[in-house]
């Protein structure tokens, strides 16, 4: 097991003029430490890495940076298989840490931003593991579609009924105790990280996020999880890349046939055009406006699933076993499609187009 | 939008365009100003005042373009350019891609024959043909395609022969665009033989009018007359007209079509957009087609959406490395795949949406009818020009994922 730097990410950053990118090299060695580790040891390691909290709030424990320095820390955990809510828990740290969070109830009768930066620092430091359900609501009783709930102690879920695909919703969000709260899990995708539904008829809430913070959250959110699906295919790719050079069938390296060479192409088109995209959507255009992060998570569920799918297509039989890794990447790539509900983004992208038209 | 009026007379001059420091949204905003109160209706290929322009009509728009600070943007001041970076380029072809205007009637000079020229060309040369090429005052052809040698160059058999201060150039050109109304080309020819494959070519600026120059054009799959064979049958031109050493002009030239293949035309996805949303509009302008406007269209709307969102992501990035220093390599493969397959699928998808139109369809959707079935046709090249799709693929391959091949 590699032994990670201790603030491997956070001693990085003192290095004057460290760009975004370079994050994703720091960021390996304590992914790959934690990458084997149950959840809570895997938390600590990826805390003092600086990870979890690189978004987050410096009076909140966190490194204070712009998401673009989070983005290559959510690819490099899609490109080495973390089966751990990284995203989440950046995600929150970052969002807990912001202006406009309550804590106490979700009616607002909470003392305001009193406790809100401890929140945050308890997940920035990897103290709490806490997710996201991207499904149901506090308003629905229940809420599923949360990666690594059943370790959490902290959920967020929307306080009102999501807009139809569930993604993005209209109103706040909570902060909710995950203990004592029952949960149904659905293996049929993941037997290892089964889904999990929540019911929240007993939810304890311990702070809200306002409508335009779970909003600027959720945008935040499409561009991470574009980033760590998109890093899952550029593993994938790498991982097979290898495997077609080295595979001798017929006297030659798989690598020598056109028509493998040329899905090994179309792999890395789909998975740079993706790449390039969700760089994209973190700037400001040329207005000052923010762009729409929807399009590029769709966008990037579509052309990761291509990738995958066509990976373990080029493994062969190897690729249909449970041994040769690439499933759990599948895996994790649709269950994030699942939580969006994808198919229903890129219908309501269509319709959102021809209305402006 | 306002627009200005249909007729196609030279436009008004609009103030200079705003300089670097003003930033690439000062550049779109003067960009979108001026063509909004410049760009004629009747070269507004989704307006009811569309009138297919002629040659001449196309030279005075694109020298307006150009005097209004819209084009030659990063050519230096003293050839006519406006000693501007790719970051306002980009910016200029965002705004230029909104709008459905003409292609450019000069692209091959201004994105292909220009910047070789720039690279290698002698001072005389610099100062002789660049400023000609942003007034539209000459049009360039490329002459490198053969009979033989469509995708793989190397086999060109052109022949350039030395005598005396004169060469004398034998050979047959194919698929050439534009020869018809070009004044120069720029050929590549082998000073040796065949076998010499990449060694030994050596290019030329070739005046048209030089004897021994015939030009036969070819009826293209949209009905057009665009391009043609050209054949040099022991055309004499002298020293002055040879652009570079041997070896060192196609040196140039490909390293400078890397660059174009990932630069030139950067409008297109933003041109893409306003296509889709012309049909969109089309749609809605009809009844019968306004019924087509289902979820089924929604989702395959979404997903060409998410593709040029792709797109601009990739045509964003060159620009940046570009701005960084940092080279281009196999990666303008990249984009030129990408926007190709992605635009041919959807020329084929609007065809079909506005397949049902008749005589009795909305105004709009009968221009759309002819706009997209044109698209179609003409899309077919797509992915057969500037690299076919199997060879960007390969260059995906054999350079970016250096894959082995034995």
């Amino acid at each position: 097991m590699m032994t990670p730097d201790p603030m491997t990410v956070a001693n990085a950053q003192d290095d004057a003029g460290l760009r975004p990118e370079e994050f994703a090299e720091a960021a390996e060695a304590p992914i790959a430490d934690a990458k084997d580790r149950e959840p809570r040891a895997a938390a600590r390691v990826l805390a003092e890495a600086g990870l979890t909290g690189v978004a987050a709030a410096e009076d909140c424990g966190g490194l204070g940076l712009p998401l673009a320095f989070a983005l290559p820390i959510a690819e490099a955990a899609g490109r080495l298989q973390l089966r751990f809510p990284l995203v989440e828990q950046m995600l929150l740290a970052r969002a807990l840490g912001g202006e406009a969070v309550r804590v106490g109830r979700a009616d607002g009768q909470g003392d305001g931003q009193t406790g809100a930066a401890e929140l945050a620092g308890a997940i920035a430091s990897g103290e709490r593991l806490a997710t996201i359900a991207w499904q149901g609501s506090l308003a629905d009783g229940f809420a599923g579609h949360a990666r690594g709930a059943a370790d959490s102690d902290w959920l967020l879920v929307a306080d009102g009924p999501l807009s139809g695909d569930g993604f993005p919703a209209a109103g706040g969000a909570s902060l909710i105790e995950r203990a004592g709260l029952a949960i149904e899990t659905d293996d049929a995708l993941d037997p290892d990280q089964p889904l999990a539904w929540i019911d929240l008829s007993k939810a304890k809430v311990l702070a809200s996020l306002s409508a335009d913070a779970f909003a600027e959250l959720q945008r935040d959110a499409a561009i991470l999880y574009a980033g760590f699906v998109t890093g899952a295919a550029a593993g994938a790719i790498k991982t097979t890349a290898t495997h077609v050079a080295t595979r001798v069938q017929f006297g030659r390296p798989l690598s020598a046939k056109q028509a493998v060479r040329h899905w090994m192409s179309r792999m890395q088109l789909a998975t740079e055009a993706s790449a390039a995209a969700t760089r994209r959507v973190l700037e400001a255009d040329a207005f000052g406006q923010p762009r729409d992060g929807v399009p590029t998570l769709a966008g990037a569920i579509a052309n990761a699933a291509f990738v995958l799918e066509k990976a373990i297509h080029l493994h062969g039989g190897m690729g249909f076993t449970w041994e040769m890794p690439l499933h759990y990447s599948l895996r994790d790539i649709r269950a994030i499609d699942a939580a969006f509900g994808s198919s229903q983004l890129v219908k309501d992208i269509g319709w959102r187009f021809i209305e402006a038209a | 939008m306002t627009t200005a009026t249909s007729t196609p007379t030279a436009p008004a001059v609009a103030a200079s365009i705003p300089d670097r420091t003003a930033g690439p949204g000062a550049t779109r905003r003067y960009a979108r100003e001026w063509l909004a109160a410049n760009l004629p209706a009747s070269m507004r290929a989704d307006s009811l005042d569309w009138q297919s322009p002629t040659l001449e009509q196309c030279r005075v728009w694109e020298a307006s373009m150009h005097r209004a600070g819209l084009a030659g943007m990063t050519w230096p001041k003293a050839w006519g350019g406006h000693g501007l970076s790719l970051v306002e380029h980009l910016a200029v072809n965002q705004e230029v891609g909104r709008l459905l205007m003409p292609e450019s009637v000069s692209s091959i000079g201004k994105e292909l024959a220009g910047p070789i020229i720039m690279t290698v060309g002698t001072e005389a040369q610099k100062n002789a043909f660049l400023p000609a090429i942003l007034k539209m005052e000459e049009y360039w052809c490329q002459g490198f395609s053969e009979p033989d040698a469509g995708s793989d160059l190397a086999r060109l058999r052109t022949r350039a022969v030395q005598d005396g201060n004169h060469w004398r150039i034998t050979g047959q050109k194919i698929w050439t665009s534009g020869a018809a109304k070009a004044h120069y080309c720029l050929l590549l020819t082998r000073t040796g033989v065949v076998a010499d494959k990449h060694r030994g070519m050596l290019m030329f600026a070739v005046p048209m009018n030089t004897p021994g120059i015939r030009v036969v054009p070819i009826r293209s799959i949209d009905g057009k007359e665009s391009f043609a064979e050209v054949f040099f049958d022991d055309v004499v031109v002298p020293d002055s007209a040879r652009l570079g050493e041997p070896d060192q002009g196609w040196s140039a030239a490909t390293r400078v079509l890397s660059i174009e293949r990932a630069t030139n035309r950067m409008y297109r996805a933003w041109r893409f957009e306003a296509e889709l949303a012309f049909l969109v509009r089309a749609c809605q302008s009809d009844a019968r087609l306004a019924k087509r406007l289902d979820a089924d269209m929604a989702r395959r709307i979404g997903e060409i959406v998410g593709q040029i969102d792709g797109l601009k992501g990739l045509v964003e990035r060159t620009v940046t490395q570009l701005m960084a220093g940092d080279g281009i390599g196999a990666r303008g493969s990249l984009t030129k795949l990408w926007w190709s397959e992605c635009h041919q699928a959807f020329a084929g998808f609007a065809r079909s949406v506005v397949a049902g139109v008749r005589p009795d369809s909305s105004p709009l959707a009968r221009r759309a009818l002819d706009y997209f079935t044109h698209a179609y046709l003409f899309s077919r090249a797509e992915t057969i020009y500037a690299g076919t799709s199997e060879v960007q693929l390969d260059v995906i391959a054999q350079r970016i994922l250096q894959l082995p091949k034995e």
